[in-house]
């Protein structure tokens, strides 16, 4: 009994504290909503909801600061909606579906064709043109049947990591510069610690990919292609056959760190920094990370190594944060409006210069002084190569890599009997997207 | 009293036979209102993208009948995830079932003291309080190649190597089971428990002026007397079991190449990756079939007990 | 001969019970250690079992930043209001089950069963249009009724079998007083069936805690935002904060920790007293 008048008195204020709080918080949002439509009613001035997974990745409250000068510029507000990156990518996608979507949004260069197709996001090769915005100043456009989706703010080059320290206790002197000398080089390691891998190839099904950054990378940066004038050319690819079956013999010498079917970008980045992985591709962005994890970590950056013989300019994988406008904003020249000052050559800059990156804008001249030594290194190999990525603007690209993966981890664990079989096999799987 | 009240009542309730006739459903309303708006037709709009062609990306979906079904049915990665589904669902339920039974009659025992149960009853709950997300992210970095469990394993040499627990395609369906069957548990032991106390100490009382050891008492008396529980037990776990997606998602996203894919996994692909809702939807309203024959079988049983 | 079969008996439990308790509480505890490790420590080989830079940092940081504080606040907030409408609304069908007799009852009964049944990652496109058109999208009503509709129909189903144990006579005795149908509820069926509705309240807090899709996809701006979104925030594209994410999820489970201790006695007494026949 007494208990129970303790349990009666416990709900009691329960309900009563909660009631208060609810209260207090309907009370509270509100009066904040009609704040805002109120400064939309009697100054014109418009509010731009900026969806995208970049806040979290700068320096913190540098993003807000860039919005802001914008609004003291312009006059229109900018609400900044931050998200990590998958999360970003699981609310636009559902933004796309329910008309949700933020007025302008950052986009992977692997959403574009899917948004542009469901017409959620806008054209804006028409906007610019109303606007009468040169667009000779844009590094790349992202496009979809010859209009633009997509334009790249700044650009993150994917070059090889190297740990200096293993290489030199192994005994390995120069970095490689060919597909043959990686192997050596990673044997010369596997020989001298076996507990150290040469390589590492994150294959998890989750987010594969691991097939562009790690993979695919092989193939662009000796120049050869995965496409031909758009459409798949897996099938009978010579260059391509030889990038897998050099990425099997990585696999059959065991020069591959352990776990590779389940691992993630992030455990491979972990991996490095506990030197247990010598060589790794992946992006520079993550420079101060693996800097603040392991301050004593010599390493330092090379390009991809190519194929023997190859002499043309070195190719180097870029990913990028685009942007580009909800199909459902109501205020689309404000948005370009925008999106035009993001891109321009100082605001550009800036921006790169705060998140490790390259600028979008061709003028715009990034201040890296006060940037990582090793950063204006990758800087400079990112200037004398050549960047790209096939899988940007791709039907549906994230799935394209996926069974691309799955064929793969067939092909080595010896399902696939041979190399043109398994590309024969993909190329089957990924034509119907391109239909 | 008891007598004075039969022979008031037929008065009281002839004048309100009108309002006793609607009285229950003003009770329901709110319930029934909630569930209509936000879940019933939800339900009906994902059972009317199955028959249409790829919806929402397509601005004018047509009607296709049962293509898409055919489509689902015979796609051989859909047998792949149902196998696993099965092996999934039926492994953690048995294991589920036995463990929780185990550790309601560890808990139980009368040779211990009430702190000491106390304590091991919350260790125990322990893995039934954190969000599957987080169960996830935790056991990834325990079961790296290079992470704790394998140190434990190769100083005890209880083996030779590092396992690689998730993506080997001979060990990821039975390490990511194990992993459910780690957060599912503790729903069994709990209720399990709460069961135990319900039963007569008449009955083992009883029991035992005839005779009967522990093991014939267990069978005889224990487990007869928690079958009402242990069927809904079941019934309810094998409804959320073969739901089950973040856990299997955030460890092996249904790799290494399908030797992890469940349904649940499979229709996220098929609407999240290839945007293909319409086969999603399909995929969904199967498992909805499966579900509603399954629930219908619960209600069932649950009114011949009453 | 008995006293040492008892204490070989009382041994062998004590053994089961450690093993138990290691399988039970093992990967919790490393969960606890990593959340005061630096990052890095938490991918080393061999495992640094205590940290020699061991800090509450992680814990600091996320107590120190307003945004994560709110996701705390949220998450209380939406999960209370769940819990008391759930059994408010739960108690109202559940005496309607209980004590009346009406037609369609069995059906509504079966759906309220099988509704249970759907994978809610499938209802995820149709219910955010839903939650648009009504215009609930980004608000605490978003996440609160969708977290009702979720916990309602087992809340129900085991109300109902907690007030079938109560006999009839004793709310009648109320009603033949002169008392309303409602005071008979209020005043005799809910105190005397109290262990039932903590164990339904509790399991409607646990769900209702721990959701993640649907907070993620029904809100917009990080101050609406709940405690399983705010973990995942802090898995960047280019910086993970593993220490942070553990202390969040230790931190996270706190308050189910302590509802769970509070109301153990209840919690265990009533869990299954719904379904079991008395």
């Amino acid at each position: 009994m007494k208990s129970r008048t303790i349990m009666k008195k416990v709900v009691s204020t329960a309900i009563v504290s909660i009631m208060t709080l609810s209260l207090a918080a309907c009370g509270g949002s509100p009066s904040s909503e009609g704040g805002e439509a109120k400064s939309e009613d009697d100054g014109k001035s418009v509010t731009l909801e900026f969806q995208q997974w970049w806040g979290p990745e700068m320096p913190e409250g540098t993003l807000k600061e860039i919005c802001d000068d914008f609004t003291k510029e312009s006059g229109i507000g900018i609400e900044l909606l931050s998200n990590p990156y998958a999360d970003t990518k699981t609310q636009v996608a559902a933004g796309a579906a329910a008309g949700t979507m933020a007025d302008v949004v950052g986009l992977d260069g692997s959403w574009v064709y899917d948004f542009a197709k469901q017409g959620s996001i806008a054209n804006l090769t028409e906007l610019m043109e109303d606007d009468g915005y040169d667009d000779s100043q844009l590094s790349a456009q992202i496009q979809f049947e010859g209009n633009t989706y997509m334009i790249p703010v700044v650009n993150f080059a994917y070059p090889m990591y190297a740990n200096m320290d293993i290489l030199k206790a192994a005994g390995v002197t120069e970095l490689p510069a060919t597909r043959e000398d990686f192997v050596k080089a990673c044997e010369a390691i596997k020989a001298y610690d076996s507990s150290i891998a040469g390589f590492a190839i994150p294959l998890s099904t989750e987010s594969p990919n691991g097939i562009q950054n790690q993979v695919m990378t092989w193939l662009w940066a000796s120049g050869d292609s995965m496409l031909e004038s758009g459409k798949p050319n897996l099938s009978g690819n010579k260059e391509l056959e030889e990038v897998v079956d050099f990425v099997k013999e990585l696999f059959d010498k065991d020069l591959i760190a352990a776990g590779s079917y389940s691992m993630v970008e992030s455990d491979m980045v972990e991996e490095f920094t506990n030197g247990r992985v010598a060589f790794m591709i992946d992006g520079v962005s993550h420079l101060t990370m693996i800097k603040d994890g392991n301050p004593e970590l010599d390493f330092a950056y090379t390009t991809v190594p190519v194929k023997s013989g190859y002499s043309g300019t070195v190719g180097m994988e870029a990913a990028n944060w685009g942007i580009g406008i909800a199909e459902n904003c109501e205020h689309k020249k404000e948005a370009l409006q925008f999106v035009e000052y993001l891109l321009s050559p100082e605001v550009n800059a800036k921006m790169a210069a705060l998140a490790n990156a390259f600028p979008g804008n061709t003028k715009a001249e990034p201040d890296y002084s006060k940037s990582d030594e090793l950063f204006v290194e990758a800087y400079e190999l990112y200037q004398q190569c050549e960047t790209i990525n096939e899988f940007t603007g791709l039907p549906t690209s994230e799935d394209l890599m996926r069974s691309f993966e799955e064929q793969l981890q067939l092909y080595l664990d010896g399902d696939t009997a041979s190399v043109s079989e398994m590309l024969e096999e993909t190329q089957k799987l990924w034509e119907p997207a391109f239909e | 009293m008891a007598k004075i009240n039969t022979s008031v009542r037929p008065v009281k309730m002839k004048r309100n036979t009108c309002r006793r006739l609607i009285t229950p459903y003003i009770y329901l309303l709110p319930t029934i209102v909630l569930m209509l708006v936000l879940l019933i037709i939800p339900i009906i709009m994902v059972i009317r993208y199955s028959f249409y062609d790829n919806v929402i990306i397509n601005k004018n979906p047509v009607f296709v009948g049962l293509e898409n079904y055919t489509k689902v049915l015979t796609d051989t990665a859909f047998h792949v995830a149902v196998k696993n589904t099965l092996f999934f669902v039926f492994v953690s339920i048995i294991a589920h079932f036995l463990i929780g039974m185990v550790f309601a009659m560890l808990l139980n025992t009368r040779y211990l003291g009430n702190a000491v149960k106390g304590i091991f009853r919350v260790v125990y709950a322990l893995p039934w309080m954190f969000t599957a997300s987080v169960i996830a992210i935790s056991w990834r970095v325990m079961l790296n190649p290079n992470g704790v469990l394998n140190y434990l394993l190769m100083n005890s040499h209880l083996i030779g190597e590092k396992l690689e627990w998730l993506s080997s395609r001979d060990f990821a369906l039975i390490t990511v089971t194990v992993i459910n069957i780690w957060s599912g548990y503790p729903f069994y032991m709990i209720s399990i428990l709460a069961g135990l106390q319900g039963i007569s100490t008449d009955l083992y009382e009883a029991s035992a002026l005839d005779g009967a050891n522990a093991v014939q008492t267990f069978f005889r008396i224990t487990i007869p007397q928690l079958k009402p529980i242990l069927i809904s037990l079941l019934m309810l776990d094998f409804v959320w079991t073969l739901q089950q997606f973040a856990l299997i998602w955030m460890t092996t996203g249904g790799g290494p190449i399908n030797a992890t894919e469940t349904i649940s996994t499979y229709i996220y692909k098929q609407g999240f990756s290839k945007y293909q809702y319409s086969m999603a939807s399909t995929g969904a309203t199967i498992l909805l079939v499966v579900c509603t024959v399954i629930g219908i079988f619960y209600v069932r049983q649950q009114k011949a007990r009453d | 001969m008995i006293g040492k079969k008892k204490i070989w008996v009382q041994a062998l439990i004590v053994v089961l019970l450690i093993i138990g308790a290691v399988w039970a509480g093992f990967p919790v505890v490393w969960m606890i250690l990593n959340s005061f490790k630096p990052n890095a420590e938490i991918f080393a080989w061999p495992p640094v079992w205590i940290s020699e830079s061991f800090s509450f940092h992680a814990y600091k940081e996320i107590f120190t930043n307003p945004e994560q504080v709110r996701f705390f606040m949220n998450s209380y907030l939406i999960t209370g209001v769940v819990v008391i409408l759930t059994l408010l609304i739960g108690i109202l069908a559940s005496y309607a089950f209980s004590r009346f007799d009406f037609a369609g009852k069995n059906v509504i009964n079966t759906i309220i069963v099988s509704v249970q049944a759907v994978p809610p990652i499938t209802l995820l496109i149709p219910y955010l249009s839903l939650v648009v058109t009504i215009k609930l999208y980004n608000t605490y009503w978003a996440l609160i009724l969708t977290y009702m509709v979720f916990t309602l129909p087992y809340a129900v189903l085991m109300t109902t079998g907690y007030f079938n144990t109560l006999p009839r006579e004793l709310d009648e005795a109320v009603m033949i007083d002169g008392g309303s149908r409602l005071r008979a509820l209020w005043n005799v069926l809910v105190p005397t069936s109290i262990p039932g509705l903590v164990s339904v309240g509790m399991y409607t807090f646990m769900q209702a805690y721990n959701e993640y899709l649907f907070a993620l996809a029904l809100t917009k701006t990080n101050d609406m935002r709940t405690v399983p979104v705010g973990i995942n925030l802090l898995m960047g594209q280019h910086a993970y904060e593993w220490n942070q994410m553990m202390a969040m999820s230790v931190l996270g489970s706190l308050p189910i920790l302590l509802l769970f201790l509070f109301f153990q006695k209840y919690f265990i007494a009533g869990m299954t007293a719904g379904s079991v026949k008395n």
